[in-house]
């Protein structure tokens, strides 16, 4: 079956392959998309499913198959230690897809210094499992993202 | 899975062992350690326990083990 992912955060697509961080640039933990936010708000989880891992800035939504999608919102934000990052749900939590995650500023993390860039990651995935959008496409919060054929 | 529950002890020592070991931080996909000596770290071990990649910055080495960081991370620090 193929699972659709949900948009986190509203703003526009692009290419994995932009994100600086080679971990994601290279597809390390799997193939995805990145979404340049451009709003404060919630991000939502991408599919139903439990909350895998959970970090201020990060999160992992494992669905009823084993499929993990991973968001990570901006890059290298870890050292913010979770100053601006407000959580929602706790780690082991089941939510449906689009549920609030997580509430978090991209514009304060460009002004902290840090890319604010999310990639949004299928774990694990064959590189030619997804359906991804072209980059630089406007997307809204909560709208599908991309497909993951198995 | 065979092999799985000897992975903290084989990256620690693919590190250089708990003696190089200043601080390791998971951060949802990877292992960032900071060590002592950082030209000491073993790469083709650190692939060999199923590491996606590692990246190298002097002292502080990005071990990319994916999304059981965490895991991996709590399992190491039990080793220290």
């Amino acid at each position: 079956m193929s699972l659709r992912v949900l948009s986190p955060v509203s703003g526009r697509t692009a290419a994995l392959a932009e994100v600086p961080d080679p971990v994601f640039a290279q597809s390390m933990v799997g193939p995805g998309i990145a979404v340049w936010p451009d709003t404060a708000g919630a991000a939502l989880a991408p599919v139903a499913g439990t909350v895998a891992t959970l970090h201020a800035h990060a999160f992992v939504v494992v669905g009823a198959d084993g499929q993990g999608v991973l968001v990570h919102l901006g890059i290298d934000t870890v050292q913010l230690k979770g100053e601006g990052f407000t959580l929602h749900v706790v780690k082991g939590e089941t939510v449906r897809a689009g549920q609030p995650i997580v509430d978090w500023d991209p514009v304060a993390v460009r002004a902290a210094g840090y890319s604010p860039i999310c990639p949004v990651v299928a774990l694990d995935a064959a590189a030619d499992a997804l359906d991804v959008p072209q980059p630089d496409i406007a997307i809204a919060a909560g709208d599908p993202l991309f497909t993951w054929r198995d | 899975m065979a092999g799985k529950d000897d992975r903290a002890e084989r990256i620690l020592a693919a590190l250089g062992g708990a003696d190089n070991i200043v601080e390791i931080e998971p951060c949802i996909t990877r292992l960032r350690c900071e060590l002592r000596d950082g030209s000491v770290v073993d790469e083709p071990a650190l692939k060999a326990t199923g590491a996606h990649g590692v990246l190298r910055s002097g002292a502080v080495v990005q071990v990319v083990v994916g999304p059981e960081a965490d895991t991996i991370a709590s399992d190491i620090e039990d080793l220290l």
